[in-house]
Formats: structure tokens, sequence, C-alpha cells
């Protein structure tokens, strides 16, 4: 529920709930007075006939006048209390019952009791009362509009900065550069939030930058004391005679060391696309590095006897012939990799996209494969090479796109 | 020459490079290797940026001020193109990036010495084969002798690496790159090896390679 709407709720129903409770009170307050008011009346009427009695030792005639009746009746002996009661109000000339009130009453006539009534009808108070209610309930209705419409345009108004600080939240992303701006406001709370905003945003990044810059440190550190085991390595080769275990176990540690390596340098990389370090953007012949990609594979091509399927038309890009070559390489080999005995490469070379299918079996989950170290077991690789390829298409705002279908795996970079 | 503040590192470079006809010297800091340079020159200067008291890349600028020829390859374990860019603006022949193999970096200084010292002639011999480096042509006995480019650097790698025994990570490193699962590549390693051999041998030359203990291959004379 936007808060807009909840506040209007509560709002709302707590006006009506008071409107109705004060109309209530109003209602009765008003009919209270009026009533008072009538029963003066039939008070003073009552007097009359007292005086009318008196001057002329007779009741008076029965009339009827200003919505007002009279009615006299023998007593026997008992007494009459004198009281104001509500009753109906009978019309003589039509038949329409009102609302009345009466006093009843007693007066000694020739040592004969007789019991008074005077009836008055209450039509014209109800008719007040009636109008009163309608204008109160006007009253009501429109203060509720100005107040709905009013919160709307105040909250919206007020509001504003707040919503400015939740958009750039919403935007606000790790990986780009795009600092939160402050949104100033002349309300205290906001401005806090803004701060907080700012504040939290600026630290979060900067941790960020500071595990970004501990990776890429990590991963330089420890080429130097790669190298001194590779160079030890190159000099122990050197020395004298090895038994066929000694040199298992040297071959054992050479691979191990070159998968170190190119652990490493695959971290280091990532790091550097992810940290903007590499700006060494210029003309890229894509058809040539492809060609080159391909001829660095080609004994592999030829050992699983792959028919290569090339259509490659000339296609020129600015970006970093380091990071392309990483791309096509990493593309190439696991559609070499992965591929079957006999089957096909086919890499498409166009205008808009570049396209390495491969056959072979089995299928996976794209979105699986781009996650770090992710690796499937039959899979050699270190499990970072799809992330480099999604981060450096990331980088240069190409798209990358994979499709299965029918054991044909397609790898598409769209520019 | 060799300025390396790693003391494994130089060592082991020393150790692999000293030997033939090659004279090896080292400096560990900046304050040395400047003295040294200042004093001596050098086939070739085997340079890490990242020292001690001061920028490799200072030395570099300082052998260019004085006109000084040193062959200069810098080794860091930066691989920011930047530095690259810069130390060969600065006049350094050549740059690779750590970790590399011992193989690799000769085959390197190798090259940026035999450059220097053959002042025009780009033939390098080797008993019967000779290799037209500008042509990238092969001749054994006088015969040309057709190789594949891989074969062609692979053959120019061990004579570089003569009488060493080259792993057989170097060699898939030094052919294929680095950014190759080097494993996958082992098996193709041994059938260019034997192409090279089979092409020598039939062209009335020796075989000069073995194989060593199945972690690699030697080149030697004998």
């Amino acid at each position: 529920m936007k808060l807009l709407e909840k506040y209007n709720r509560i709002n709302i129903a707590v006006t009506v709930i008071i409107m109705l409770v004060t109309g209530i009170i109003y209602y009765y307050t008003i009919s209270q007075i009026l009533t008072g008011q009538i029963d003066k009346d039939l008070v003073l009427e009552e007097n009359e006939v007292f005086s009318f009695v008196k001057q002329n030792n007779k009741l008076p005639d029965v009339y009827e006048s200003n919505h007002q009746q009279i009615f006299f009746s023998p007593l026997n002996n008992q007494a009459v209390q004198r009281r104001f009661v509500d009753t109906t109000y009978k019309e003589t000339d039509d038949n329409d019952i009102e609302a009345g009130r009466a006093l009843i009453s007693s007066v000694k006539v020739k040592g004969q009791n007789y019991r008074i009534m005077v009836v008055q009808s209450k039509v014209e108070t109800e008719d007040l009362i009636k109008i009163i209610f309608l204008i109160t309930i006007g009253v009501i209705a429109a203060l509720l509009l100005v107040l709905v419409m009013l919160n709307r345009v105040i909250l919206k108004s007020i509001w504003q900065p707040f919503y400015r600080v939740l958009s750039q939240l919403k935007q606000f992303s790790l990986t780009d550069h795009g600092s939160v701006n402050s949104t100033p406001s002349t309300i205290d709370e906001f401005n806090e939030l803004d701060k907080a905003v700012i504040t939290m945003a600026d630290r979060v990044r900067s941790d960020y930058q500071n595990l970004k810059a501990f990776t890429e440190n990590a991963s330089h550190e420890l080429m130097t004391p790669i190298s001194v085991i590779n160079s030890k390595l190159d000099t122990l080769v050197q020395t004298d005679e090895f038994t066929d275990k000694q040199s298992k176990l040297l071959n054992d540690i050479y691979g191990t060391v070159a998968r170190l390596t190119r652990l490493n340098k695959s971290m280091l990389l990532l790091a550097k696309i992810e940290n903007g370090l590499i700006k060494d953007d210029g003309e890229v012949d894509l058809k040539e590095i492809l060609e080159q990609c391909l001829y660095q594979h080609e004994e592999m091509i030829h050992q699983l006897n792959l028919q290569l399927v090339t259509h490659c038309d000339d296609k020129k890009l600015k970006a970093s012939k380091l990071l392309v070559e990483v791309l096509l390489n990493n593309l190439i080999s696991n559609a070499i990799r992965h591929n079957n005995q006999n089957g096909t490469l086919s890499v498409k070379l166009q205008s808009h996209q570049l396209s390495i299918s491969n056959t072979g079996e089995g299928t996976f989950d794209f979105n699986q494969v781009l996650k770090r170290f992710h690796k499937t077991d039959a899979s050699e690789g270190i499990g970072l090479g799809l992330t480099l390829c999604k981060q450096i298409c990331d980088n240069y705002g190409f798209t990358l796109t994979y499709n299965s279908n029918n054991g044909t795996h397609t790898f598409a970079v769209i520019f | 020459m060799i300025v390396e503040d790693e003391a494994g590192l130089r060592e082991s470079i020393e150790a692999y490079f000293t030997g033939g006809d090659s004279v090896c010297e080292t400096a560990g800091n900046f304050t040395s290797a400047m003295a040294k340079v200042s004093m001596y020159r050098y086939d070739c200067v085997i340079l890490d940026l990242t020292l001690p008291q001061g920028n490799g890349l200072d030395i570099v600028r300082h052998l260019k001020e004085h006109q000084h020829n040193d062959g200069v390859l810098i080794i860091s374990a930066k691989n920011s193109l930047d530095d690259r860019l810069i130390g060969l603006d600065l006049g350094a022949d050549d740059y690779l990036t750590k970790p590399f193999h011992l193989s690799e970096l000769k085959s390197r200084v190798t090259a940026i010495v035999r450059r220097r010292s053959f002042d025009g002639s780009s033939v390098l011999k080797f008993n019967e084969i000779s290799i037209d480096l500008a042509a990238k042509t092969v001749k054994v006995n006088n015969a040309v002798v057709k190789f594949t480019r891989k074969e062609y650097a692979l053959l120019l790698y061990f004579i570089s690496n003569k009488g060493k025994v080259v792993s057989k990570s170097a060699i898939a490193e030094h052919l294929w790159g680095d950014s190759i699962d080097i494993a996958d590549n082992f098996d193709f390693i041994y059938s260019h090896i034997k192409n090279i051999r089979k092409k020598i041998v039939e062209a009335g030359g020796n075989d000069y390679i073995q194989a060593a203990y199945g972690m690699g291959y030697k080149f030697t004379e004998a």
C-alpha cells in the first residue's frame, strides 16, 4: 500500500468518525434546544388557557392554529400529572400524521376537572434539523475532498526528495562508477536520509574497491613466488639424471605450476577488467585475430578430426586486442574441448555478431557456467573462462548468448 | 647483466645463463644496477621494473640518454600495457611478464643479442643447419627444408636453448601462448618434434633433439 493511500485511509476514517460523533452530539443538542422552544410555546398556551378560565370561568373554544391543537376532556376524580410527552400530531385538513410534542395538564372549571392536552407539530423543527444535518454532511464531504486533494498534492511535493533518493538507490550498482548524487531538501528527515544513503554508498563502494584491489594485489604478489618456483624447476631439470618416478613428479609439478599461473593470470585479468584498468582500446581486426586463434588450435581441431566451417566477414572493433584475444581463445577452445570426435566447429563472423557453434553432448545451465569457478566434472579448465568472456562482453557492451539445439551448442557475441 | 631484486629468481637466471660462452653479472637493487650500467657495457640487460630504491624504467632512460647500445629486456610482474608501452618506447627491446620459463627468457635474450651482433646479417648457423631469420627459412646442408610456422618457432627455440632441458610446459607456452590450457597440447609437441627430426634427418642432418626423461627435450650438439 502506498504511503499516501495508507495515510488517506487513516485520515479519512478518523475524520469521518469524529464528524459522525460531532454530528450526533450536534443533532441531540439542537433537537434539545428546539424541543425546549416548543415546550415554552406549550406552556405559553397553557397559561393562556388558565387565564381564559380565570376570567371567563369556562373552557375556551377548541381551535387550531399555527400547528397547534388543544384538547379538553373531562376528568373524574383522578389526578393528572402535568407532563410533556412526545406524541403524534394529526393535521385536520389532511390526514398526515406528523411527529408532535404535547403538554398534558389539568384545569378546574366550575368544580369539574378537565384534562388539557396541548399538541404542537414538530414538523418545522424536524425540517430545520434536516437542513442543518444536510449542511453538516455537505461540509463533511467538502472537507474530506479538500483533505484528500491537499494530502495528495502536499505529500507528492514533500516526498519528492524521498522518491529521488529511492530511484538513485534502485539504480545503484557496485560495478558502475556513477556516484549517488545529493538530493537537498528542506526537510531534516530527508536530508538525514540523503546523507545516510550517500555515506552508505560511498562506504560500500570503497569496501568493494578495497576488495577488488586486494584481489588484484594478491594475484599480483603471487606472481613473484610463482616465477621463482618456475625458474627453480627449470634449473632443477638441468641437473643430472632423473628416475622415471622423479620425472613423473616433476611433470606433475610443472603442470600444477602452469595451472596456478593460468588461474592467477585469469583472476588478475578479471580484477583488472572490473577495475576498468584495461584501457588500451584500439582498432582490432576481428577476422585477423580469429584466424590467428584458429591457427593456435589447429592441432586440436586436427586431432578431433573436426569439420571446420568458417565464414568471416571483415569486422573491426574498437577494443583492447588482448581482451578480444582472450575472448575468442576461450570461446574457440571451449568449442573444441567440448566437441565430439569427427564433430563440427562452425565459426561465423558477421558485422553484427560472431557465433561459434560446436557439436557436443550434454546440456548445461548457461547462467551457472558464467559463475566463477563453475566446472562440470569432465572439464579440465580452471572455471574462469566463460566468466572472463562475459566480463569482457559486458565491458564493451556486447551481449553473450548461448543456445543449444539438437546437440549443437552455439555461443554468440552480439556487438 | 641481470637486475632483479628477488634473490631466488636472480640466482636461477644466473645459473641458467652462465656457461657456454656467456658471462653474467647481477644486481639486486637500483643503486648497484645503475653503478654497473654506468661503468660497463652489456650485450643485454635483463631488467626488473620494480626495484628497491628505484624504478627500472630509469635505468632504461639512463642507457638511452648516454647512447649506450645495450639490449634491454624488461621482466615485470605487472602485465600492464602502460609499463610495457613506456618500456618499449624508451628503447627496451622486449618485455616479458612474470612468471616465465627460463628457456623463454633465454630465447628472447638470444634474439636480442643476435639482432645486435649480426649487424644486418640475419643468418643463424648451427652446424649443417642454417636459418635465415628475415625470410624465416631453414636450410640443411644448403638445401631448403620446409617447416611449418610452429616447427620453425620450435627449432629456433631449441637452438637458443641448446644444451638445456626444455620442459614441455615451456614449449607449449612458447608455441601456443599462455591463454591455452597447456596440458591439452603435450601430445602435439611430440608430433611437432617428430616432424622436425624427420625433416632434418631426411635432408641429411643429424638428430640433435633428445627426449629428457619424459619431462622435456634437449637440443645438443652430440
